[in-house]
């Protein structure tokens, strides 16, 4: 029987390739940088023109789909997700980390059907590594297949959180309250990558046990979700309870049991969600 | 006119590779290599630092047999740690034990060697990128050959700043830690970064991926290499409160400039720990 969204998860393949290449270039050169929320929350001219390419390119073969995609939700587009097959789409997963010259930069597309996540492609460029996984058939990473680590005990784990700049002060302490509330179980240590698509990739590979954000969006986490889950790992809410793509937090990892017990050592704050309207959305 | 430390330089390169090897072999198995720790339940330690630290020591000593050593395994194992005039290449087998353990791809070998207490070459190898980071003293720093240079970037507000929350979980510490990474992030930076290696958060200082590292607790064996290959790829070494670079107080700043060093050590809530040189 054939796969109906097998066209779709090619070609989305293909798509993020292209797009890492545009990226690659565009690192050779000087990187002109905007500010969208504020002076942490950077985007450049490649953000823009690499989600312009992917979304023309998917238009063009699949017209009747929809598109949640960070730029052009930037520049005014709702970030609903209906039943509708929806492409979620990060351009440049880890733009900090693209105008520094960082290594972990990636494009990160999600793709849902009726709100289910039917497949995750996140591409690594700098790395070259394509991460990929579709519903019901595993992980893998540049064709070999991918597993979580399994480790069950926090205190034997190796952690990813970024650490951000908050302009609430609330939110700051809170923030580094957890880290040190994590820190101090103890873990085996404590990593900050800078690309969330590629936090929860390297969970997926074994590579780290845990990942813990608050704050992010549905198109840093839509492409990863599926290849975490695929390679046997667990995602739920920070507190524990269900994931939810639009809530803007989540804690991913390798078994239930760090799932459950990093939840108990996380206080959260607001980050309102993606599918708030206007100014509910910060 | 010949360099008289060619040979050992050209030599170190060659063993760090053969060493990144091993642990590139190793690194499938390490999850279920017996993992010793050390000082603490976090202080990893396993057999192929030991087996990478004796490789490269053994070697050494045949081409070299007048050289001395401070290598991080011997000196856990009773090895004095003092750093005389005499030509000594300073090893860690495996920068980045944690990160090698769980497969976090950020493990490097790093020798540096000195002479008068002066470093005059590091190499870095960061094996799971084969990335081969070298320095030669007064002839520039290269990544795979090609050449480094730090950041040009002024302004700490658009900088990346490297560190690590190292492995002491003692209160006190932890406070001191926490209080210097909340200052830095509300400076504000761009970002925080921690990429699980000292050697290899110099040479991302050096390469201009990151405007400075800082950090306390690491030892003289994290640092002498890395050292060497930011000062040359342009940049600046101090001690954390702002004063000179001691190698052996495991304190250790390296930024892209002295503008951004000295705005980012006075943001620092340093504080002592035991000197790699303490008598025990």
């Amino acid at each position: 029987m054939t796969d109906p969204w097998q066209e779709c998860m090619d070609h989305c393949v293909e798509i993020a390739k292209q797009a890492g290449k545009v990226i690659r270039e565009a690192l050779q050169d000087d990187i002109a940088v905007m500010h969208k929320s504020s002076q942490v929350d950077l985007v450049t001219e490649t953000d823009q023109r690499v989600e312009r390419l992917i979304i023309s390119s998917i238009r063009a073969k699949f017209p009747t789909h929809s598109f949640i995609a960070e730029e052009s939700v930037a520049a005014g587009a709702p970030s609903i997700l209906t039943d509708d097959p929806t492409w979620i789409i990060d351009p440049i997963d880890g733009t900090t980390n693209f105008v520094h010259g960082f290594p972990f930069v990636s494009v990160s597309i999600g793709f849902t059907v009726k709100k289910e996540i039917e497949f995750g492609v996140v591409y690594s460029c700098i790395e070259d590594k394509m991460y990929t996984a579709r519903k019901g058939k595993g992980a893998f990473c540049n064709g070999l297949p991918i597993k979580v680590s399994g480790q069950e005990d926090l205190s034997r784990c190796l952690v990813l959180t970024e650490v951000a700049f908050k302009k609430d002060q609330q939110q700051l302490d809170t923030m580094m309250a957890n880290l040190r509330s994590v820190l101090t179980i103890p873990v085996h240590g404590i990593r900050s990558p800078g690309s969330a698509a590629i936090n929860m990739c390297l969970v997926a590979s074994g590579a780290a046990d845990a990942y813990y954000h608050l704050g992010i969006h549905c198109w840093d986490m839509a492409g990863g979700t599926a290849v975490l889950t695929e390679a046997g790992g667990v995602i739920v809410d920070v507190s524990g309870g269900p994931f939810d793509l639009m809530s803007r937090r989540l804690i991913a990892a390798s078994s239930a049991a760090v799932a459950e017990r990093l939840a108990s050592h996380i206080v959260d704050f607001h980050v309102g969600r993606d599918d708030a309207l206007g100014s509910e959305k910060n | 006119m010949t360099d008289i430390w060619q040979s050992a330089m050209d030599h170190a390169v060659v063993l760090a590779r053969k060493a990144g090897q091993v642990v590139r072999d190793a690194v499938g198995d390490a999850q279920k290599e017996a993992v010793m720790v050390k000082s603490s339940s976090i202080d990893l330690v396993t057999q192929t630092d030991q087996k990478v630290e004796k490789l490269i020591i053994q070697s050494v000593k045949e081409k070299f047999p007048t050289h001395c050593f401070i290598g991080e395994e011997s000196v856990a194992a009773g090895e004095v740690c003092v750093l005389t005039d005499s030509p000594t290449w300073i090893i860690d087998p495996i920068d980045g034990t944690t990160n090698f353990v769980h497969t976090f791809p950020f493990v490097a070998i790093s020798i540096g060697f000195s002479v008068n207490k002066q470093v005059e070459f590091g190499v870095v190898y960061s094996c799971l990128q084969d990335q081969m980071y070298t320095a030669r003293r007064g002839k520039g720093a290269f990544c795979n050959g090609r050449p480094l240079r730090v950041s040009h970037q002024k302004d700490i507000r658009q900088a990346i700043i490297a560190t690590e929350f190292g492995s002491n979980r003692d209160p006190g510490v932890v406070d001191k830690v926490f209080s210097s990474l909340k200052r830095v992030v509300s400076i504000p930076v761009h970002g925080v970064r921690g990429a699980g290696s000292a050697a290899i958060n110099m040479c991302l200082v050096a390469s201009g991926c990151v405007e400075a590292y800082y950090e306390i607790g690491i030892h003289v064996w994290d640092i002498a290499a890395g050292s060497l290959i930011v000062s040359e790829a342009g940049g600046v070494l101090m001690d954390v409160d702002g004063g000179p670079l001691d190698l052996m107080s495991r304190r250790v700043l390296a930024a892209n400039n002295q503008s951004v060093a000295e705005h980012l050590a006075k943001e620092i809530d340093a504080f002592r720990v035991r000197r790699d040189d303490a008598a025990s």
